[in-house]
């Protein structure tokens, strides 16, 4: 059995079902300490039991938080914290920004955001801005965030970046895909050769989950289920994941956004240096990071 | 619509009430969005306050909260008297609380009725009353009431609510003409029902393509029932579809149209199981 990851940590969002599930699992069984992430308590205890027994030479354990509240983001990374002083730690060797959602008619998360826009984009900013003092600390680490090839038709419209006004769920879901990518894109340049950190974008593919069922309508279902019927299996999407986190060598690659472990050409705007840090002055301001110009309409 | 985007240059506020709830929030990013300062009120105060700092955060705007049961007039006074104390000024108000406890009318609790009527009814003529008192000379004064598609006919299930919303379309028209020479001016929305939360939208379904077309996406109805009250309009309906069925059930007595009412509630609720709940005797 291949233990390579011994005293490595990886936080792992979204990790009770699906591709982090899966991610965890692969990262568990090869000996690495988990901090998975999940909401509902109940479901992180029987993971953490589950992955423990299977792999009783991993260190996993679960960190509770609802990634559509910021306050519960910040409580999050303070955990992260913890739990690593606790370990003995002080590094983080990768963040892996799986959870996301999906919401057919538009509602707002409790800080007044577009749930998909928060639990999609805001939260992996946040968590990821808060984690950095751990990632920069390791000898080398990663930040991998689970985009989609829905960025591939999807575009920012900056007078309504949440589509707050005319809603559209599959619209609003694209963009915050495209998010991901701008957002990892200028991590990634941000962190430069200064610090051993990289960030890459993974397209999981389709993946038979079930981010299609959530609160949707019986038609959007029922397309849903057609359509994932062509799709991996989750296990399948999260060996292309984990290769980001772990593989030594892409330290020094030049792509961004990967596909089952190989790069590939995301959008067109997705590689638009000036939205990227457009997107990510308005992020810090969107989550309580920058005091300073409003831009108003958002 | 004509674009009336309007920011006017001051610290005068708008008061939203059920701020926290689903469309509640959903006005206060709207008018946050256009750099409006807001009062913020709602029963319990954490709610407000995560959501003042978000958009404190966003757009810059000064946000107020205080929390209030505007069912409770000791509670309202409070909150009236801060107004004073602190001597804000208003130049807009978003009468959005209200509340409904689906179902029959005897299978309802006596407590439950008289909390419809004192929240829709009661809170709201306070309020308005209130803040109109309280209003920034200089500037026109906006009002906006939320009433309800409910409004337009007797619903049965639905019989005290629907005649509460009712009370405000018919109120909200009356004042309109009585403060039209202050310069404030008055408009009541009537949207169907809104996917706010997983009974709302479980309801919705339940409706089947009907619930589909019917229903619209809180975000665009915050947009469009500001530009509408900028504009003066009096009546806001959200949706073609839900425009077209009020004017179908204008033509008929209001008699058939409960009666069709009442049999289409009586199926929705079969789908979801509820039926089995319909109380024969009144509950105390």
């Amino acid at each position: 059995m291949q233990t390579d990851l011994a005293q490595q940590t990886y936080l792992v969002t979204g990790a009770t079902s699906g591709i982090g599930l899966a991610a965890a699992e692969i990262l568990a069984r090869r000996g690495a300490s988990i901090l998975g992430v999940g909401r509902s308590a109940e479901r992180c205890r029987e993971m953490e039991i589950q992955l423990g027994k299977k792999y009783p030479h991993a260190q996993v354990d679960y960190l509770l938080a609802d990634l559509s509240r910021q306050s519960d983001v910040r409580h999050l990374a303070e955990q992260v914290g913890n739990r690593l002083t606790a370990q003995g730690q002080t590094a983080l060797n990768g963040l892996l920004n799986n959870a996301g959602t999906f919401t057919y008619w538009l509602a707002f998360t409790p800080d007044g955001f577009e749930t998909q826009w928060a639990v999609n984009h805001l939260a992996p900013f946040l968590l990821t801005y808060r984690l950095l003092p751990f990632l920069q600390a390791a000898l080398w680490s990663r930040v991998v965030t689970v985009s989609s090839a829905s960025h591939y038709g999807a575009r920012l419209n900056w007078d309504d970046i949440q589509h707050r006004r005319h809603y559209n769920g599959l619209r609003a879901y694209g963009s915050t895909k495209l998010a991901n990518v701008l957002f990892t894109m200028e991590l990634d340049r941000r962190m430069g050769t200064q610090f051993p950190v990289r960030a890459f974008a993974a397209d999981p593919g389709l993946v038979r989950t079930d981010i299609g069922f959530k609160g949707t309508p019986a038609f959007a279902n029922w397309v849903w289920k057609l359509r994932r019927t062509g799709g991996i299996s989750a296990e399948q999407s999260a060996e292309g994941i984990v290769y980001l986190l772990t593989e030594p060598s892409l330290q020094t690659a030049s792509a961004c956004y990967w596909k089952h472990g190989r790069p590939k050409s995301p959008s067109r705007l997705a590689q638009d240096f000036l939205a990227a840090s457009r997107l990510w002055a308005l992020s810090e301001q969107m989550t309580g990071l920058a005091e300073g110009v409003h831009h108003g309409k958002s | 619509m004509a674009k009336v985007d309007i920011i006017p240059a001051t610290r005068s506020l708008v008061m939203i009430t059920g701020a926290a709830g689903g469309l509640g929030k959903a006005f206060a990013v709207e008018c946050a969005s256009r750099g409006w300062n807001l009062f913020l009120t709602d029963l319990t105060s954490a709610p407000l306050e995560t959501l003042a700092t978000g958009l404190r955060g966003s757009y810059g705007v000064s946000v107020l909260t205080q929390p209030c049961d505007l069912t409770d007039p000791y509670s309202r006074t409070d909150l009236f008297a801060r107004i004073q104390n602190e001597r804000l000024r208003f130049w807009g108000l978003l009468n959005v609380a209200g509340i409904d406890y689906e179902g029959p009318f005897l299978g309802q609790s006596r407590q439950h009725i008289r909390t419809i009527i004192r929240l829709n009814i009661e809170g709201t003529l306070e309020m308005t009353h209130a803040v109109l008192a309280f209003r920034d000379p200089l500037l026109p004064f906006r009002i906006v009431n939320v009433a309800s598609l409910a409004a337009f006919s007797p619903m049965p299930a639905k019989a005290t609510y629907a005649a509460s919303k009712r009370f405000l379309v018919d109120f909200s028209l009356a004042l309109r003409e009585e403060v039209r020479p202050l310069g404030a001016t008055v408009t009541v929305l009537c949207p169907a029902g809104l996917p706010t939360s997983r009974e709302c939208i479980l309801g919705i379904q339940a409706q089947g393509w009907m619930g589909q077309i019917t229903t619209q996406d809180i975000g665009w109805v915050a947009h469009t029932t500001l530009n509408a009250a900028l504009a003066d309009k009096p009546v806001v309906i959200p949706g073609l579809a839900n425009r077209a069925l009020i004017a179908l059930g204008s033509l008929i007595p209001a008699s058939l149209a409960a009666s069709l009412l009442g049999s289409r509630w009586k199926t929705a609720r079969r789908r979801r199981g509820l039926l089995g709940q319909v109380a024969a005797e009144p509950v105390p």
